[in-house]
């Protein structure tokens, strides 16, 4: 009698562990992991980690939601900014089979580099920061996307804004890598035939430190405007040059500029500055409130930055894309491919042949220590003036 | 990636650390520097034969291959800087620039259809003839003053190609995979149900120069002539009261160094099949120097594992993200700290085996 209960406590426990284990199993899901690229150390670093921060939210979001098909991994790697290093990184994460796809890169001369990698190992990648038209339209592989717009749809913004603030006597510093380079050509051939004057371009090196022979030429030609092009660290040095230094014209820049760190280097200095940024500000955005509050509440050391959002974005659309069509690198690049009027907290989302993503641009201009939207400043109700007009 | 654990990670970093203090203080490390140092030349082989063996056993690891690849690539570049800083003395912080005009050289020659040897040759000769053009201000100066032309002349370098659109400007250029015997390097090996990956190729590539250029490295080192850049590199003055032309010694080994370090940096671009000024920074000239003297200046067998710790290090730590270049500048510190010398310090040179040999 004892022999046989013993026996069924024994069947029943090892059904109830066997029930416990299939259980488990069937709860248990597939991990999907999608790789971040950006630069996380370096000058640059600022964005990157808010672009990281913002793709590992998307992550955690889903991962909180009990009816997701997979388990969702981030794998952040640095890129710091160098096309060697970004090729070496991409590499690791395109021959990497478990990565199902990328959210690809801030810095332009990174992006450009790399996508050959991501065509050669068939890896879908969406880009977040980067805005060199040549990232997604100097070539036709299906694997490259890229949400946040790209330079052309900046300067057509940029153009407009400082014409229509009666700016007609421009000097522009660029940077000499293909960002600041690009953007000079492309705000020549937008200002062909208008009525503004390029009094003088400067070509500066990223990492110059002195621009003392630049802005001394810059305070003799005595522009209506200064326009930079560049990126946050060269931006800083040569807005608070141009204060030591007496220059006196008023100073816009382009969204590589648009950073908080901007405001942390300059302190009062940033005042006044004037960007176009390819985001609007997040409590404008769709979903931008909930991206703010969910940011917040996830206790991020760093601020999203103005890009953040863009790289929430991509990495939610290809968690989508994942849950629609499973794990696999081809079913999702197709997915990415037809991807129309998407909602998304940037706004709808088209990805065109070339798998570019058009935006509209904001205006921007630094009031006490923000970004604020021109719409939406001081300046803007007459209540503060901005310099040279 | 997916099985790599950062506690492996670590492990793996404090065991090489410790093996590398072992060679250099236990007695059997000592007798096995010795026989790396004193041996025939057959001892060369033993990096085909190590390399081949890592590179077969990785053959389907794209990204291990290439990191492979690059290690060995450095490694040559920094026998070059070897014979210019170590066996001569002559400070070259310009490393990375002359790396750079192999590397155009391939982009530029590579398009015009070249048998790839021959652009692989080119880029060695072109970075030489450019780095005469330091000849004569390296000649005329010494000491930090030679180090700063050197300097200036890594900087002009990338402003030049930034401004240069016929070198690709800011955006850089695409540069042809390398071809050889009809063969494209980015077509794997596959002979049966064995297939590797492209990047195989390129670790052979690599392991054929360097195997080639150690060997005259080292017959260079043993010869008279490498007596006689020891001598200059001691004592100048005494070296040309003794007969050495130390003008003449100075020169050659600062080009035959830039000829290795040419092309290592054709093959680098030849494998990464893009190239871009805003790889070819001060900082990366840096990076480079740090091989030779992390090594241990003047030992060619030391630039293999100082490349691999300088190549392979930050990358494997990526999982810290911002923090990984705090613990690399850590790592280093200390091994500079408690090796001041480097890990594996160039012993004294054995004249009497040598002259034996």
């Amino acid at each position: 009698m004892l022999w046989s209960r013993g026996i069924a406590v024994a069947a029943l426990t090892a059904i109830a562990t066997l029930s416990g284990l299939t259980l488990t199993h069937a709860q248990q899901k597939e991990t999907a992991r999608i790789a971040f690229l950006g630069p996380l150390t370096g000058g640059n670093s600022a964005t990157g980690l808010g672009g990281r921060n913002s793709a590992r939210l998307a992550v955690d979001s889903r991962n909180a939601d009990p009816d997701r098909r997979y388990d969702y991994e981030l794998v952040p790697l640095d890129d710091e900014c160098l096309p060697n290093v970004g090729i070496q990184a991409a590499t690791r994460a395109a021959t990497d089979r478990s990565v199902v796809a990328g959210v690809t890169h801030f810095c332009s001369a990174v992006a450009i580099a790399t996508v050959d990698v991501y065509n050669r190992f068939e890896l879908p990648v969406v880009v977040w920061g980067a805005i060199l038209p040549a990232i997604t339209h100097g070539n036709d592989y299906p694997e490259v996307h890229r949400v946040n717009g790209s330079m052309l749809d900046e300067s057509k913004v940029l153009v407009e804004f400082l014409t229509g603030l009666g700016y007609k006597r421009w000097a522009v510093i660029h940077d000499t890598t293909d960002y600041g380079t690009g953007y000079l050509a492309i705000l020549r051939e937008k200002l062909a035939g208008s009525d503004v004057e390029i009094l003088s371009t400067f070509g500066v090196a990223a990492d110059q430190q002195d621009f003392s022979a630049e802005l001394l030429r810059v305070k003799e030609i005595d522009p209506q405007i200064v326009v930079f092009a560049g990126l946050t660290p060269l931006g800083v040095r040569v807005r608070s040059q141009m204060d030591r230094l007496g220059v006196r014209s008023q100073f816009a820049g382009i969204s590589g500029i648009m950073s908080v760190s901007y405001h942390d280097a300059l302190g009062s200095l940033s005042e006044g500055t004037i960007s176009v940024h390819n985001s609007a500000p997040l409590e404008t955005l769709p979903g931008g409130q909930m991206f703010v509050d969910e940011y917040a509440k996830a206790g991020f050391a760093e601020p999203p930055e103005p890009y953040g959002p863009y790289a929430f974005v991509a990495t939610n659309l290809i968690i989508e894309a994942i849950e629609e069509v499973g794990a696999n690198r081809e079913a999702v690049r197709d997915w990415l491919n037809t991807v129309e009027n998407r909602n998304s907290i940037a706004g709808p989302i088209t990805f065109d042949e070339h798998g570019h993503n058009s935006v509209a641009s904001t205006k921007y201009v630094a009031q006490d220590g923000r970004w604020v939207r021109w719409e939406d400043s001081l300046y803007a109700a007459g209540e503060r003036m901005l310099s040279g007009r | 990636m997916a099985s790599e654990n950062q506690w492996v990670i670590a492990s793996a970093l404090v065991a090489s650390l410790f093996l590398s203090f072992g060679i250099a203080r236990t007695k059997a490390g000592r007798d096995f520097a010795a026989i790396l140092q004193n041996s025939g030349s057959w001892i060369v082989l033993l990096i085909p034969v190590a390399g081949l063996a890592i590179g077969l056993a990785l053959h389907e690891e794209h990204f291990a291959l290439m990191m492979l690849a690059t290690v060995l690539i450095y490694a040559l570049a920094c026998i070059g800087l070897t014979i210019q800083f170590g066996y001569a003395g002559v400070i070259n912080f310009a490393g990375i620039a002359f790396f750079g005009i192999g590397g155009y050289t391939a982009a530029v020659l590579g398009g015009m259809g070249l048998p790839s040897l021959l652009v692989l040759l080119a880029g060695g000769l072109v970075s030489a003839a450019i780095g005469c053009i330091l000849i004569l201000p390296v000649l005329r100066t010494k000491g930090h003053y030679a180090a700063l032309i050197t300097i200036a002349f890594v900087l002009l370098f990338r402003s030049f190609l930034e401004v240069n659109h016929t070198l690709g400007g800011p955006q850089g250029l695409r540069v042809e995979s390398a071809t050889i015997a009809g063969q494209s390097l980015f077509t794997g090996i596959r002979i049966g149900s064995f297939e590797a990956s492209f990047y195989l190729n390129y670790v052979l590539l690599a392991l054929v120069l360097l195997a080639i250029f150690f060997l005259m490295a080292r017959f260079l080192e043993k010869s008279w002539i490498g007596i006689n850049l020891d001598s200059m590199r001691e004592d100048p003055v005494g070296a040309a009261v003794f007969g050495v032309n130390v003008a003449y010694w100075r020169i050659m080994s600062f080009v035959i160094g830039n000829v290795l370090i040419g092309i290592a940096g054709a093959t680098f671009a030849m494998m990464q099949t893009f190239i871009a000024p805003s790889n070819f920074t001060f900082q990366q000239s840096l990076l480079m120097l740090a091989i030779v003297v992390l090594g241990g200046i003047g030992n060619l067998w030391a630039v293999i594992p100082a490349a691999i710790l300088v190549v392979v290090v930050p990358e494997k730590l990526q999982a810290i993200s911002e923090y990984r270049f705090l613990v690399f500048a850590i790592l280093v510190v200390l091994v500079l700290r408690f090796r001041p010398n480097g890990l594996f310090p160039r012993s004294m040179r054995n004249f009497r085996k040598e002259v034996g040999q």
